[in-house]
């Protein structure tokens, strides 16, 4: 439950609220997961007052400030069609329009849509305070506390990857029991993210060419069953759809 | 925490907790439009205008909301006359909702009207995709959409400023052929896809009967009684709904399946502040009920209390709190001290009937019904003989032998469960409940409360979808309980999570089917056997297993001499385990049967090489026959033979196959693959249904009627709409015999202190048993206005002596065959204040010797993945003999709906346990239920038969869209791919394990 409001009109004073040692004290975006009922008891510093809703085009990265909706982010011109993709089938239209990218990623499970094509596109955190750089995936893997008392600011991704989005699931718009994203960059480098299942999208390969590909998600996904779906089908699913990925994102013309 | 709200055209200055949602500060303001769904946001119930954009209330603190405008339906449009005043009128899309027969329960209506508001304000020109994609956000049980979808892009239209065709346009009324053969049938258009056309379409398509052509309120799409009160969000539901000092309950569910309860303490929850009370098993008489909402004597065992000291389920009650606040109550929960005596859990339901098993009710006071065993863990037992399956089977050529199953699921009407109970100023109490069954409440409540019936008042509402899901009396009796014990009025309403661990579902069942058939395709025995887990309790059991057979397997008798005298066999066991007791749900066991029947049938029409339809209709039961079953089982009462008077099967399959493109598709190499995608392939398939419409000789009805000065009528039932439109199709029939528009009657259903009696909203039986009873009451009402008429126009000495019989009732006036006539309003005025004065008023009830079945053909188109499995519905057509059509509009909105929860039975509807018994599904994202963005085409075409047994000729409608969705589907699935799947949801994994194990 929700014991203390706060928004803070400068980052000082948020990141002064967040670092408290004497009160559980927690980061407030859209809200849509912050807000749900639970036992445990916190304080929320709502960001909306901070200006962290901007979104920047530097050069060949697009940086997407941390209060941006998902729905904002929708509507941002010559966004890849995969990630389009990818947010329309993470949340209800409704929640698009509070959700944000940096709450979506730092709450998202192993089967968010949207994170395991962040996760293929190499996004990476900014983060106060200190200014620093935080990859996705390293983020996942710190949580629940690893960023306690400090703040993702906005989340950077490349506008010159080639990215294609998979997935398999029991209607159009349910959540899915497989997805792949797949990263083709200009350089030949490949990047697969694995969706579906567990507390986060999974790496299953990032390497300068696509050899090895198939095997690496056999690999990745080799323990992967659930009470949704068995590790055998996951594993071999996902072969076939990010086969089918690779072969669209290659096969997308390359931008100017 | 203090707070400026910008609220519609006010701003409020509040002081409001942290935690505070922007839905509950709007609710306790008194913004009832604002409806609550569930917590995490999936529902969309709870939608507002945020700076113009819909966002779910339940997500956004109040605070989060400062220094934003928020909008709620009660900022959009009003009634257009209030007395001297003239308003602005409903908004264009409230206006176009109303009409477009946009809202069922309407408990999402609010929510879907702000965000197509949200549209329309950027978008006046917005695609059928862009409405469903903003729809997407609202969930809707009832409707599949489509009429929403509708609704929203008339509205479009109008605000273009274009003219809109009327909703009863030429759609509606194809005269049906003579003979109802030659003719193309089905000239439906299906479209290729979403984008390129309108493909919803308000109107079906109906094929009219001969008798209905003189009829002006009967068979006319007809604006809901409800709908507008509806469209603007008005206080009309349970919880909508304001008392001093109400306290807020909240039940402590056990977190373990299956243990006696050694020790409870609530002392320390008593004694927190703002507690006012605790109940415990304890503290409550022990009285054995059943909470199954059905007729005296309950078919079934009595085996609830509304505490115990044993828990069956995680989920079950152990102890209920009275708090002044939500989180003092959640609060007082996490202090109630319990020690938990495990007992061995039983999850497996040929388990359960193992000797030696775990009983789950070995309380003295459990009361058995019929074959109803607790020491065998037997909640019911059915076994039926028709002719002699040994006999038949012998003289098959081919037997047929397979299993099925069948999954739990969830009704998940968008309204959960809620009640509040007060004491009156009689010191009678009242319980204002969502409720499909108020009197059958007052009834089995009254000594669990140790009340007597005549000290209870139950009062429904309006009702936000019930499914059968309320056709149980699940909560009232906690509120009562805590009523009783703080003398306070008490409001209980279940979370989403509640509504999943501890309401009712689907009973799953493993199913056996043996047939046996000649090579020409003559079925000769037909034997099914179920298992089917009833969970904890045994509410429904017998009846819902019972109508797995007795629907289901009478719909094929086989053909010739099988006709006469078919063999059939229907056994069950229905057995306790320690899953969440199962219930009623639309289609009441039916769907369970025809999933297993369906599939089978397909498969022995692809083995014999018989054509599927052809395999089917040369078996199944046709007019004039006897109903199979009604001479060997009537819900555990006693049956009777009835035979069958109208079927419009065949004509359904004519209408649909022809609609859908059977014979296009069906056998075409060409179109069951894609070009370009070698891994898809098309299937179409289809299953044929029949459902039944009231239970015989006991469902009964009443209906009173009443005239004003003004010639208005006010019509009082006891039935209960749940959003279904039976209001609204009641109110037509009394209209079609009094001879006024609809909007001169008043309806108004129920209240057990004021309206008649009625059994309540189940078993298909509204329009049929309480539509009757409406009907018999108007006619008397309109006797008595023909003779006071004829009094009038005697006295004025103008003309010819009229006798009454000769006046006819119609355009607001008692006419005599020359053409005289007096008003209506003349003749209330008469009657009740000029001469021989009385009050012309009559009720009357019906309860009905048959239950005639509706039929009807479901077809299905399904694109497959075959490297991953992933199936895609893209069309469904069901082709429905309901008898006639009171109204085309809600009747088509309860095929839509239907079949719409239908698909998610066949896809995606499933309820898992771990090895606990412990749900996986706990909200509405790991529950998916269909949104309006994901929804194939659906089309339904209704083929009018006239049910002779009824003064309109009336079938049911309501169930029967349940039966055939999921047996379609998977026979399409296994037209497309060859993958044949026995255990629905057929969901990726299933057709991929069944493709891979066959290659």
């Amino acid at each position: 439950m929700i014991s203390e409001y706060h928004r803070p009109a400068s980052m000082d004073e948020a990141l002064a609220l967040l670092s408290r040692k004497n009160h559980k004290t927690v980061p407030l975006a859209g809200g849509t997961v912050v807000n749900q009922p639970r036992d445990e008891s916190w304080a929320v510093v709502d960001l909306q007052d901070l200006g962290l809703d901007t979104l920047q085009q530097r050069g060949n990265f697009l940086e997407i400030g941390a209060m941006v909706t998902l729905q904002g982010l929708l509507a941002v011109d010559g966004l890849s069609p995969a990630l389009r993709q990818s947010i329309q089938l993470e949340a209800t239209y409704n929640l698009r329009q509070v959700a944000t990218v940096a709450g979506t990623l730092m709450a998202a499970s192993g089967r968010s849509p949207f994170a395991s094509a962040m996760l293929a596109l190499d996004a990476r955190l900014q983060i106060q305070p200190g200014d620093k750089h935080m990859e996705l995936g390293e983020m996942f893997l710190s949580r629940p506390d690893g960023l306690a008392g400090q703040l993702v600011t906005s989340v950077t991704v490349p506008l010159n990857v080639r990215l294609a989005y998979h997935s398999v699931a029991r209607t159009p718009a349910d959540l899915p029991l497989v997805c792949a994203a797949v990263g083709v960059w200009p350089s030949g480098r490949v990047r697969v993210a694995l969706g579906g299942y567990g507390q986060q999208p999974i790496m299953a390969l990032d390497g300068p060419e696509p050899g090895g590909l198939e095997e690496a998600v056999r690999i990745a996904y080799a323990e992967a069953g659930d009470t949704w779906a068995s590790a055998e089908y996951r594993r071999e699913t996902a072969v076939i759809l990010v086969r089918r990925g690779y072969e669209e994102a290659s096969s997308i013309p390359v931008s100017a | 925490m203090k707070i400026t709200l910008h609220l519609n055209d006010k701003t409020l200055n509040l002081e409001v907790r942290p935690a505070e949602s922007l839905l509950t500060t709007l609710r306790n303001l008194g913004y009832f439009g604002v409806k609550h769904g569930c917590e995490s946001g999936e529902c969309g119930v709870c939608t507002v205008l945020v700076d113009g954009k819909p966002v779910n209330s339940c997500l956004m603190l109040t605070a989060q909301a400062e220094g934003h405008q928020i909008e709620t339906i009660e900022a959009l449009g009003e009634h257009p006359q209030q007395g001297w005043k003239l308003t602005g009128g409903l908004h264009t899309l409230q206006q176009a909702f109303v009409e477009s027969g946009a809202i069922q329960c309407g408990y999402c209506t609010p929510a879907q009207i702000l965000a197509a508001r949200h549209l329309l304000d950027k978008n006046q020109t917005p695609t059928e995709a862009q409405v469903r994609e903003v729809l997407s956000g609202v969930l809707c049980r009832c409707t599949g959409y489509i009429k929403p979808v509708r609704a929203v892009l008339r509205a479009a239209a109008r605000l273009r400023g274009e003219q809109v065709e009327p909703i009863d346009g030429q759609e509606a009324g194809i005269p049906a052929p003579p003979e109802w053969q030659g003719g193309s049938g089905g000239d439906l258009e299906l479209s290729g896809g979403r984008d390129t056309a309108l493909t919803t379409r308000v109107m079906p398509k109906v094929t009219v009967t001969p008798e209905t052509t003189t009829w002006q309120r009967v068979g006319k799409p007809e604006i809901k009684v409800d709908a507008v009160k509806l469209a603007q969000g008005k206080p009309a539901f349970t919880a909508d709904f304001e008392k001093r000092d109400m306290l807020v309950a909240k039940v402590l569910t056990s977190p373990v399946a299956h243990a006696r309860i050694a020790h409870i303490d609530a002392s320390r929850a008593r004694a927190l502040p703002g507690v006012a009370a605790v109940l415990t098993w304890q503290d409550l008489p022990r009285v054995v009920y059943s909470t199954a909402g059905q007729s005296d004597p309950i078919p079934g065992p009595l085996d609830c209390f509304s505490l115990d000291n044993k828990v069956r389920f995680v989920g079950d009650r152990v102890a209920f709190v009275a708090a002044e606040t939500e989180e003092i109550a959640n609060q007082a929960l996490k202090l109630i001290d319990v020690t938990y005596e495990p007992l061995p859990p039983i999850f497996d339901p040929a388990e359960a009937l193992k000797p030696g098993a775990v009983m789950l009710h070995d309380e003295p006071e459990y009361v058995n019904f019929a074959e109803s065993d607790a020491k065998r863990n037997l909640a019911a037992h059915i076994h039926i003989d028709i002719g002699d399956v040994e006999q038949g089977f012998a003289e098959a050529e081919f037997i047929f032998e397979a299993d099925y199953e069948v999954p739990k699921v969830q009704q998940a009407h968008l309204e959960p469960h809620v009640v509040i109970t007060y004491w009156d100023e009689d010191d009678r109490l009242v319980i204002r409940t969502s409720t499909q069954v108020p009197f059958h409440v007052r009834r089995i409540l009254a000594p669990v409360l140790q009340l007597p019936v005549k000290r209870i008042r139950v009062i429904k509402p309006r009702i936000g979808g019930g499914f059968g899901g309320k056709q149980e009396v699940l909560i009232e009796d906690v509120a009562a309980h805590l009523t009783i014990a703080t003398g306070r009025p008490v409001y209980f309403e279940f979370t989403r999570e509640e509504e999943f661990i501890a309401a009712r579902s689907r009973h799953p069942m493993r199913v056996h089917l043996k047939t046996g058939v000649k090579r020409d395709g003559t079925i000769t025995a037909n034997a099914m056997y179920c298992l089917s887990d009833t969970g904890a309790n045994g509410a429904h059991a017998l009846t819902v297993t019972g109508n797995t057979g007795h629907k289901s397997m009478a719909l094929y008798v086989g053909d010739g001499p099988y006709r006469l005298n078919p063999n059939i066999q229907f056994i069950a066991d229905i057995v306790y385990t320690n899953h969440p007791p199962a219930g009623a749900f639309r289609g009441y066991g039916v769907p369970q049967g025809f999933w297993p029947l369906e599939r089978h049938m397909e498969k022995i029409a692809r083995e014999l090489g018989l054509d599927p339809l052809e395999f089917r209709l040369k078996n199944a039961l046709r007019a004039g026959e006897l109903h199979p079953f009604s001479t060997a089982w009537s819900e555990g009462r006693e049956p009777r033979p009835e035979y069958i008077e109208t079927n419009g099967l065949e004509e359904c399959v004519r209408q649909g196959r022809a609609a859908i493109g059977w014979d296009e598709k069906f056998n075409n190499p060409g179109w069951h693959t894609v070009p370009g995608q070698p891994h898809l392939r098309r299937g179409i398939g289809v299953a044929l249904v029949m459902q039944g419409t009231a239970i015989p000789y006991l469902d009964m009805g009443g209906a009173s009627i009443k005239m004003n000065d003004d010639g208005s009528f006010n019509l009082l039932v006891g039935a209960t709409d749940l959003g279904t439109g039976s209001d609204t199709v009641l109110g037509q029939m009394a209209a079609e015999i009094l001879g006024v528009p609809l909007e001169d009657v008043i309806v108004y259903s129920s209240d057990t202190d004021f309206t008649p009696f009625d059994k309540g909203a189940y078993a298909s039986s509204t329009t049929y048993i309480s539509g009757a009873a409406v009907s018999r009451a108007a006619q008397k009402v309109a006797e008595r206005i023909q003779l006071r008429a004829a009094k009038m126009l005697n006295a004025r000495s103008d003309g010819l002596e009229v006798t009454p019989e000769e006046i006819h009732l119609a355009d607001r006036k008692a006419r005599a065959p020359d053409g005289r006539f007096v008003t209506l309003s003349e003749v209330g005025h008469h009657a009740l204040h000029h001469e021989d004065q009385e009050q012309i008023m009559a009720v009357d009830s019906y309860v009905s010797p048959v239950s005639p079945p509706p039929f009807a053909a479901q077809f299905a188109e399904v694109l497959v993945d075959v490297e991953t499995g992933q199936v895609t519905v893209e069309r469904l057509v069901m082709a429905v003999d309901s008898g006639v059509i009171v109204n085309p509009i809600t009747a088509s909105g309860q095929i839509e709906g239907g079949m719409t929860q239908a698909l998610g039975y066949a896809v995606c509807e499933e309820m898992v346990y771990d090895e606990r018994g412990g749900a996986r599904e706990r909200n509405l994202r790991d529950y998916h239920i269909f949104m309006a963005h994901e929804m194939p085409e659906l089309h339904t075409i209704f083929v009018e038969t006239f049910e002779p047994s009824h003064p309109f000729g009336v079938k049911a409608v309501a169930e029967i869209p349940m039966d055939g969705v999921a047996p379609a589907v998977g026979n399409a699935i296994l037209d497309a791919c060859g993958a044949s799947i026995s255990a629905n949801p057929v969901t990726p994994e299933k057709i991929w394990l069944a493709l891979h194990k066959s290659s």
